[in-house]
Formats: C-alpha cells, sequence, structure tokens
C-alpha cells in the first residue's frame, strides 16, 4: 500500500517540495520587500552547472550511481556561482522600486534563457540529455529534498527572528525609516536577493538530476509567474505560505486528476476536472486573491490556531 | 573647541525651488535648540538635509568636528544623530516592541551566520536587544502595549513609539519634527516635560521643530527662525520674539 503510493506519487512529492523550495527562493527577497521574479534564471543556472559538471566534467562510468559527494559538490558550485550573479546584479537593479525591479528580474530570466537556447555549452534548444542519476529511482529524490526542504524551511524561520531578518522586515515595511534608524538598504536588500538566487540555484543543481535531462523551458516567464503564484497564494508574509502554496497548487493538478477518476462522475464533470486544470488553476488563483488577499497562511492565522490550542 | 553641530552655508534645491537656502548656525552639546517658522519655510527639508534623506546642493554638514555632508541616512544614524518624522513613520504591521528592536541595530554585530545557529555573540545580543527595548518602551509608557501592532497605536501613543525607537539608537544629537503636533494643551505640557526629562537623563543634544510658540518658548535654550528657506534670526527664545523680521514673517506687514 505505502510503496504503492510512493511508486505512483514519488515524482509528484518530490516536485511538490522542489515547488515549495522555489517559493522561499521567492520569498526571501520578499522578506525585504523586494519583488524579485529571477528565481527561475538562478534555478536554470544551478541546473546547467550540475548538468554540465555530471555530463562532461566528472567522468562517471555508464551504468554505475551518480556519487552523492559529487551532487553535494554541484549543489555548493550552484549556490556559490548564483549567489555571486545575483550580487553582481542585485547592486544596481535594486535600485528599482516595485514593478521596475519585478521587470528587471524578469528581463535576466530572458536573458538567461535566450543564452542557453544559444550556447553550445548549455546544448543549444535541444538542451542536455542523460543527466547520471544518483539514486536507483525518483522516489528516492526524497531521502535528499525533504532534508533539503526542512533545512531551508528551519533557515527562514530563524531568518525572521534574528537580528538580519528585522532589519529586512525593517526595509519591507518601510525603506526610509528603516536606513533613519541605521539599517543599509542596499546592503540587506542584495543580501535577500542573493539568499533567494542560492537556494533557487540549489534546488536547480538538483532537479537537473531529477528531470534527467535540462533545456531552456526550465527558466521560463511562465515559471516566475508560478512560484510568485505559490507565495501569494500560500502567504507572503509567513514563511509557511510559499511552502503551503508551493506544495498545494504542483498537487492540485494530480488531485483533480484522481478525483475525476472517482467511479460515478458525471463524464462531462471528470473530463472537465482533468482537462480544465488550467481553468480552475486560474479560477482558485481569482478566487484565491479576492477571498484571502494576503494568502491562505498569514501570521494573524497563526496566531488564531496558537490561541485555540491553548485558551 | 569646534561646536558639537555646525551648519555651513547648507542649501537645498528642489529643481527651481530653494527650499533651504545658505542656512549656517552652530547648535552647542547639550543645548536643546527650536527651530520655527512659518508652514513651508524649510525646516522639514532642513532636518533632512542634516539626516541625509536629502543630501545639500550645497554647504557643509559638521558634526563632532567630522564633515557628515552627503553621508546616507543609516550612516548619519550610526553616528549618534535620531530623529523622528513629522508625518510619523513607524513600522505599522510590527508590534511596538519590534520597533524598537530594529533600531537596536547599529549596536549589535551579529551576522546572519551567528544569527541563524543561535552562535555567540548572537543570543546575548538578542537578549540585550529584547530588554532595551522594553526599557525603552517603559520610558515612554507603554510597556504593557509592546505586543501590540503600531498601526493600532493612537495618534499620540505612535508619537511616543517613535520616541522610543529614536532613543534606542543611544544618540547624542536628537532631531524632533512637530513633537506635539495634534496635541492637546495637557498633552503638550507633558510632552516639554518629557524631553527636559530625557535630555537630561541621556545627556542629549535636541533639536525641535515645533509650531506651538509657547512651547518653544519655554523649553529651548536657543531658537533660530526660518522663512522662504532663509534663517531670519538666532538667539535665545525672548530675543527671537521681540525680532522685528520675525514678527513679519508670522504676522506680515
Amino acid at each position: 500500500m505505502m510503496a504503492d503510493f510512493f511508486s505512483t506519487y514519488g515524482a509528484l512529492l518530490v516536485t511538490m517540495c522542489t515547488a515549495a523550495m522555489l517559493a522561499l527562493s521567492l520569498y526571501l527577497p520578499l522578506m525585504a520587500g523586494q519583488l524579485s521574479l529571477a528565481s527561475p534564471a538562478f534555478y536554470a543556472i544551478g541546473g546547467y552547472i550540475a548538468a554540465i559538471l555530471s555530463t562532461k566534467v566528472f567522468g562517471v562510468p555508464a551504468g554505475s550511481a551518480f556519487p552523492l559527494p559529487l551532487l553535494f559538490l554541484e549543489m555548493a558550485l550552484a549556490g556559490v556561482a548564483c549567489g555571486l550573479l545575483a550580487v553582481l546584479v542585485g547592486i544596481p537593479a535594486l535600485r528599482l522600486r516595485g514593478i521596475y525591479l519585478a521587470l528587471a528580474t524578469i528581463a535576466l530570466v530572458e536573458i538567461l534563457r535566450v543564452l542557453s537556447l544559444n550556447l553550445e555549452i548549455t546544448g543549444g534548444a535541444v538542451g542536455i540529455f542523460g543527466i547520471p542519476q544518483p539514486f536507483p529511482n525518483t522516489t528516492s529524490y526524497l531521502l535528499l529534498v525533504i532534508p533539503m526542504l526542512i533545512l531551508s524551511a528551519l533557515f527562514v524561520y530563524r531568518l525572521e527572528q534574528i537580528r538580519i531578518g528585522r532589519a529586512f522586515t525593517a526595509i519591507r515595511e518601510d525603506e526610509l525609516a528603516a536606513d533613519a534608524v541605521g539599517i543599509g538598504p542596499t546592503r540587506h536588500k542584495v543580501m535577500a536577493f542573493a539568499l533567494g538566487a542560492i537556494l533557487a540555484g540549489m534546488v536547480g543543481a538538483v532537479s537537473a538530476h531529477f528531470l534527467n535531462t535540462w533545456n531552456a523551458r526550465q527558466g521560463t516567464f511562465d515559471a516566475s509567474i508560478n512560484i510568485l503564484a505559490y507565495t501569494l497564494i500560500g502567504g507572503s508574509r509567513t514563511f509557511l505560505g510559499p511552502i503551503v502554496g508551493g506544495m498545494a497548487l504542483t498537487a492540485l493538478p494530480e488531485i483533480l486528476r484522481a478525483v475525476a477518476a472517482i467511479d460515478g462522475l458525471p463524464a462531462w464533470l471528470a473530463q472537465f476536472l482533468k482537462d480544465g486544470r488550467l481553468i480552475i488553476f486560474g479560477l482558485l488563483i481569482v478566487i484565491g486573491t479576492i477571498k484571502f488577499p494576503h494568502g491562505l497562511i498569514t501570521p494573524e492565522f497563526l496566531e488564531r490556531l496558537r490561541r485555540r490550542r491553548k485558551p | 573647541m569646534s561646536a558639537f553641530l555646525q551648519a555651513q552655508h547648507l542649501t537645498r534645491r528642489f529643481g527651481g525651488l530653494v527650499a533651504v537656502n545658505d542656512v549656517s548656525f552652530e547648535v552647542e552639546r547639550g543645548e536643546i535648540f527650536g527651530l520655527i517658522g512659518p508652514n513651508g519655510a524649510g525646516k522639514t527639508t532642513l532636518f533632512n538635509v542634516m539626516t541625509g534623506l536629502a543630501p545639500p546642493s550645497a554647504g557643509a554638514l559638521i558634526f563632532e568636528g567630522k564633515s557628515i555632508t552627503g553621508f546616507a541616512p543609516h550612516r548619519v544614524a550610526a553616528l549618534g544623530i535620531a530623529r523622528t518624522f513629522q508625518n510619523i513613520r513607524l513600522f505599522g504591521n510590527l508590534s511596538a516592541l519590534q520597533n524598537v528592536m530594529i533600531a537596536e541595530h547599529i549596536h549589535t554585530r551579529s551576522g546572519l551566520i551567528t544569527g541563524i545557529l543561535g552562535l555567540p555573540p548572537a543570543p546575548a545580543e538578542e537578549r540585550r536587544t529584547r530588554e532595551r527595548a522594553r526599557e525603552m518602551l517603559h520610558l515612554v509608557g507603554l510597556e504593557t502595549r509592546g505586543e501590540e501592532k503600531a498601526k493600532n497605536f493612537s495618534y499620540g501613543d505612535q508619537r511616543r513609539l517613535e520616541i522610543a525607537r529614536a532613543l534606542a539608537l543611544r544618540p547624542r544629537l536628537l532631531l524632533l519634527d512637530e513633537p506635539a503636533a495634534g496635541m492637546n494643551p495637557n498633552e503638550r505640557n507633558a510632552l516639554s516635560d518629557f524631553i527636559r526629562r530625557i535630555h537630561d537623563q541621556f545627556k542629549l543634544t535636541v533639536l525641535v521643530i515645533e509650531h506651538h510658540v509657547p512651547l518653544v518658548m519655554g523649553l529651548c535654550d536657543r531658537v533660530a527662525v526660518l522663512n522662504f528657506g532663509q534663517l531670519i534670526a538666532l538667539g535665545a527664545p525672548a530675543q527671537v520674539q521681540n525680532n522685528p523680521a520675525v514678527i513679519e514673517a508670522y504676522l506680515g506687514n
């Protein structure tokens, strides 16, 4: 029973975890009030680093499992490269505010997508195939992504309670007032942006192995919007919001498919649930933003839960 | 010995408008210095110039013998100059305690890694930050309301919270921009006493913009008067009050 569940839904569970982490990578700059849609760009870079290193640099014999230490090395390199790029891009880009920063980060995503379509090292439009597998099956990736998700969630949870996190929050609330109480906005905005980039890059490195192939479709504007939806619908004021949003919205199509398969449903409804997934997705986003403008999980919601538990 | 704070020919233009025009004055250590003038005289702009929010177009600013001309606001704050805002700028969605804790930033050092992992000096700093913030709230009489969101506070309490946040910087120079705006006479008297009390307790030098003339006259050691961006009078309150140029600026001729 359990084995069945994992073999059916293992890959989905892995994707839910990576989606949650990508949502966190968007949440990090948002903590400092910066709406960045650049996560897919760093995710793509991380993936290409892993794909190129594992297929072209590390000579791992075909048929044998890809060594985990090498995967960790790829993740570390992806994190470092994305962090450095984020600092370089962030210093000029974070002078922009609100919608202009979002546009600049979309431009970054597009530039990298076009580059990867046209460069030889990224395999052009075809991409990179046959990325070696560290695990015997996709479900086993859970052993890697679940600890990663827990660690990144703990990181952000702690960050919300410490000096640096308070500085981020102060900038989000009122950048000018934060500046006037001694918090340098640029330094902290770049830091928040780079932290998100590092996380997205590391997730990309793992995803490249998980997906077995990597190409320019991994880092697109569509992905930017999806990740934004995870965070906005889940809730953008506590770290639990993006995690819940990323997991729920990734699972939603599969849940709809499962519901459609229930016996006794009228044929048209089953058909709609199966084929109208995008419509349902869109409707949920519209209803979600109207009914829960601050997302499903808000600090106030968590506070109510806490009170109910100990009256 | 040079003055505590020297403003030398400070000028600030916005396009064609000269909001602050060639203003020079000196503030002595420990005095309470008033800044008055009709609406639009450039008082708040002068505060913005002094705190780095609107760098001067010309002129220099010397604090304790060192030039701070053109410094970014956070560097000015780190040197010990704190301010409040005319239109109150609190972190509205955060609790009162968090508002004040944020201002401990410049007095703590723990970074990302030590903070996340709870390594020294982070835990001790966190404790101290919280304690100090509580003390500041106590000082302004908001100690029981630390967990409430700043935006839910009444106008007067928001002003007090903003002063607590400014004091948490442990400044040597405190700039108050219309602290008594919207207060009734009783509250104004209490505020006047409060400013004098923190002035004595923290050995502060205070610069205060205020519209209410009796409050300024009772509180300040010296008063500067701005009109159309220019300094038109400077001296002891009684002296300034009888200055013909000041009377003309306020009443017209």
